[in-house]
């Protein structure tokens, strides 16, 4: 479906030639994003500078039925930003200013196109914490972030994105321009858009300035590591650090297989007897940090543990989270398609998910490693299978939708962080009922009435 | 995970897809497209469009190799040559990206035949000939040793090198006089691997690996990189990885007006991101000099092989903040350890009429060895107060006119750099007296 000759001509005037794309070869690049098989090209790109290009090319897109996907740096792993339908693909990187921060309010204003890593340089260099830090950080841009409400390794202290959204300045598929909330901390004037906008991944309005809430820079950060010879005997561990009150800033985990996969890349000196690895740390005054690390050290250990060590300087800290880092690409490389998923469950629950997601592998003869969040429940069970065994691909496809339903099973989620996009579509229903459904369906509508913002994903 | 794969799977070889047998398929298949390259692409910087970036580079690379896009897209064309090749996306890819690689094979099929930049064609012919890469040193005379001693260590002394810089191997050899030179031997085929000759380059590595068996040392961190591909990373030592081997033992110093000499690195790219060396020249500038370290220093100058030829505008912008940084760094010299980078600084420094000298690592390391530098001071009839200088890292001879080469539609080019260019009387941007 190519695009009419006049949308096209409307679009160049709106942004200026040079910033619209649409030969065949130029727009091939964006058919896809950082998800694995998923792939449809626009057809065109167009880059705005100006909230007022953004709400022309909108009031456009709708009169002429066109559809439109936001598309940040298209590093979302649910095929968010995939243009199913075709049509526009509205990039928001060259709106990327970091426009104020206000240390005597604890904000930040930015343009959507500002990576996360640049917005959190940004308040370092004014001794302020951006808590967000979703593992993509120096790639993902801020808009993106709140569009997909992405967490990160600081999430069970800190909280994720949405926690930290004060306001926005959004586009409405319709060309009006809204701003919600704004630089208050407090405001319940109405219904809380911003909240509803922060996660809708593109699907309701085009982010285009945010207003993020900082906190001041913890004085220094810590890390341990503690082996389990099983996963259930790290779970223990973590519910008992938290009963005992030590709220720990990092609370990651690793099972057998990304151990091994791990150590075998990354040659870290890893324990790969143990079944499972967890990672500890805090962040704050040094006094607190040293006797939260010992504190949960001895937890640790009283649950089993069958090694604890704890950094004793910055560098050694880096080196244990030098572990979770490595884990997508120690795993990545075992084969040539990486499946990462993000499913969620109750905290107490995470070894007996550890325990369904390894029978269903099992089951379908599939390697899945699974690392993640274990302060937050939320794991990334990753298959890699080799891309061009289309068998594989069905039974990873099979394994996976087992292993969503196991987790609505134990009262958990599909998504954690990573968004239901185009890939995860299909299971929305069976995470929201037939009610919240509707719902969806008719709050999308009452913004989108034409439906062209991001069709095929959440309200289509 | 999707309930059902789209049905534009453009994963080569995935359930459905054609394949053109263009790419390695483990090399094409390895990509996740997490984006976590494109920081760290000077062309996405420049662009910021994803066409531009490495991933979308990949995104192409299958789209040619699946039948997506014809072999003549006007995109490939252009994206193939826009990209410098600086492998600075593959250090920062968590999957292990041999983007290299990738890029060979895919100039070697998009620049076949008329598609070839016919600049890149008379380069690589040039070079291919041994006789008259023989010829371009004599020039200037760069290092030879008469015998091969059968066991190596053997000094390379690199085609463009011998002869743009001949007294780069003069200087290593100084330093390690252990090093044998055979004057007779050939070019590496980096040069061919990069634009468009994978083959072609192969076939020159191995023929010079057989030339020089043992270990090869190189002075030009884009041969070695290209020669360990070849012939294996242990047969390949860089000149400064062969020197810190054995300490900084009694390197002497440097010293300019009465102080230890304040001296910058510009990191060759393929060195740095290939082979992974980079601590080793910054540890033997610390020792024989005070160390600054630019904060572009690993991005790439510009230079790129033949880019600064074939795309001079595009090397251009790459090179300028770079020059900016090198300026506000206050320092003396700025080290190469790559021809090319040379070249390209010495050229965009003289053009801005920079006090700062280029040398390479060898040439820096021999001043300090020798106690000074020696200087070959012009005066050019120059502005009160300006001192014009031209130094022994002045290219010579033919290949003076490669970087002074004027470009149709680069006037700034045309005679900037040259010793006559330095006539305080007229601007270099219309200045072309060869
Ligand atoms: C290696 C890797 C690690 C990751 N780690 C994490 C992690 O730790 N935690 C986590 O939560 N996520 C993670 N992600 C997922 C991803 O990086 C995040 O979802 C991120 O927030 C996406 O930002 P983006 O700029 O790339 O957005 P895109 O991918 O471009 O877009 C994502 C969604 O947001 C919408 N959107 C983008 N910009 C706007 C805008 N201005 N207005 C309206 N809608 C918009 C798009 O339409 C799309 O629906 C990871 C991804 C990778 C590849
Ligand atoms: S970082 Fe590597 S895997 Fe990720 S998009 Fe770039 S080349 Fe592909
Ligand atoms: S080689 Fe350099 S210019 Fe080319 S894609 Fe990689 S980082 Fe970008």
């Amino acid at each position: 479906m190519a695009l009419d000759p006049g949308v096209l001509a409307e679009l160049e005037s709106i942004v200026g030639r040079e910033h619209v794309r649409h030969e065949q070869g130029e727009v091939a690049p964006y058919a896809r994003d950082a998800t694995p098989l998923f792939s449809s090209p626009p057809d065109a790109v167009v880059f705005p500078a100006r909230t007022a290009e953004v709400a022309a090319v909108l009031r456009l897109a709708t009169s002429h039925r066109v559809p439109v996907v936001p598309r940040g740096a298209g590093s979302n792993l649910c095929a968010a930003t995939v243009p199913l339908q075709g049509g526009i693909l509205l990039v928001l990187t060259r709106m990327d200013r970091v426009l104020e921060i206000s240390p005597a309010e604890l904000l930040v204003r930015a343009e959507p196109g500002a990576t996360t890593a640049t917005v959190a340089e940004a308040a370092a260099a004014k001794g302020l914490l951006f808590a967000p830090d979703p593992g993509s950080r120096t790639v993902s841009t801020v808009g993106g972030n709140v569009a997909t409400c992405a967490g990160g390794l600081r999430g069970l202290k800190y909280g994720v994105t949405r926690n930290y959204v004060l306001g926005l300045e959004v586009v409405l598929p319709t060309g009006e321009v809204i701003r919600t909330g704004g630089r208050l901390w407090k405001d319940v004037a109405g219904y809380d858009l911003t909240r509803l906008l922060t996660g809708s991944e593109g699907t309701l309005g085009v982010i285009t300035e945010v207003t993020l809430a900082l906190l001041p820079m913890p004085a220094t950060a810590s890390t341990g590591v503690a082996y389990f010879s099983s996963l259930a005997d790290a779970g223990r561990a973590v519910t008992q650090v938290l009963a005992h009150g030590v709220v720990p800033a990092t609370l990651e985990f690793l099972d057998r297989t990304c151990i091994g996969a791990v150590e075998d890349y990354a040659r870290l000196g890893l324990r790969t007897d143990a079944g499972a690895l967890l990672l500890f740390g805090d962040d704050g005054e040094p006094d607190a940090v040293e006797r939260n690390l010992t504190r949960m050290g001895e937890l640790c250990a009283d649950e089993g543990a069958l090694e604890v060590t704890v950094a004793k300087e910055v560098a050694e800290s880096e080196a244990l989270l030098a572990a979770r880092r490595c884990s997508l690409p120690a795993l990545s490389r075992l084969n040539t398609l990486t499946v990462l998923e993000d499913v969620t469950v109750p905290r107490p629950r995470l070894a007996e998910m550890v325990d369904r997601i390894e029978a269903v592998a099992a089951r379908h003869e599939l390697l899945i490693g699974t690392f993640g969040h274990a302060g937050d429940g939320n794991l990334h069970p990753t298959a890699v299978v080799d891309v061009r065994d289309p068998a594989a691909a069905e039974r990873t496809h099979a394994a996976f939708a087992e292993i969503f339903a196991a987790a609505l099973e134990l009262d958990g989620t599909i998504t954690g962080e990573h968004g239901v996009g185009a890939a995860k579509l299909p299971y929305l229903r069976d995470r929201l009922g037939d009610d919240q459904m509707a719902l969806t369906k008719r709050i999308k509508a009452a913004f989108d009435p034409a439906g062209i913002l991001n069709p095929g994903k959440t309200g289509s | 995970m999707s309930a059902e794969v789209s049905p534009g799977v453009d994963a080569p070889g995935a359930a459905g897809a054609a394949a053109r047998g263009i790419f390695p398929p483990e090399l094409l298949d390895r990509c996740i497209s997490c984006g976590f390259c494109l920081p760290a692409c000077p062309t996405y910087a420049l662009s910021k469009d994803e066409k531009s970036s490495p991933r979308g580079r990949i995104t192409l690379m299958r789209a040619l190799e699946t039948g997506v896009l014809e072999e003549d897209d006007p995109t490939l064309r252009e994206e193939s040559s826009f990209c410098l090749g600086c492998r600075a996306c593959e250090p920062v890819c968590p999957a292990g990206v041999q983007y290299g690689e990738l890029l060979e094979h895919w100039r070697s099929h998009q620049w076949q035949g008329r598609h070839r930049p016919p600049l890149a064609r008379v380069l690589t012919n040039v070079v291919v000939r041994n006789w008259l890469v023989r010829r371009l040193g004599t020039f200037r005379g760069h290092a030879r040793t008469a015998a091969t001693s059968p066991q190596g260590p053997h000094l390379m002394l690199g085609c463009f090198e011998r002869a743009l810089f001949p007294a780069v191997s003069r200087a290593a050899r100084r330093l390690r006089p252990e090093l044998d030179a055979p004057g007779n031997q050939g070019c590496c085929g980096a040069l061919h691997a990069h634009n468009g000759d994978l083959e072609l380059g192969r076939t020159m590595g191995r023929r010079l690996g057989e030339q020089l068996p043992g270990t090869i040392v190189t002075t030009a961190g884009g041969c070695a990189a290209h020669l360990a591909g070849v012939l294996g990373r242990d047969r390949v030592k860089e000149f400064s990885e062969y020197l810190a081997r054995d300490g900084s033992a009694s390197l002497g110093e440097l010293r300019v007006d009465g102080r230890r000499a304040r001296v910058a690195l510009q990191d060759s790219c393929h060195l740095r991101n290939g082979m992974d060396v980079w601590r080793e020249p910054r540890e033997l500038i610390a020792a024989v000099a005070d160390y600054v370290e630019l904060p572009g220093a690993a991005q790439c100058c510009g230079s790129a092989g033949t880019y600064s030829l074939l795309r001079p505008k595009d090397s251009r912008r790459v090179l300028a903040p770079k020059l900016d940084q090198i300026e506000a760094a206050g320092v003396d010299y700025v080290v190469a350890v790559n021809p090319g980078c040379q070249r390209q600084l010495v050229t965009g420094l003289r053009r801005r009429r920079s006090r700062v000298r280029v040398l390479h690592l060898t040439e820096l390391l021999a001043a300090a060895q020798d106690g000074g530098l020696p200087r070959r001071r012009l005066r050019l009839g120059a502005r009160p107060g300006r001192r014009a200088e031209v130094p022994a890292d002045e290219p010579a001879g033919l290949t003076a006119h490669l970087n002074d080469r004027p470009l149709p539609d680069d006037p700034g080019a045309a005679g900037a750099g040259r010793p006559d260019a330095l006539d305080g009387s007229a601007g270099p941007d219309e200045v072309h007296r060869s």
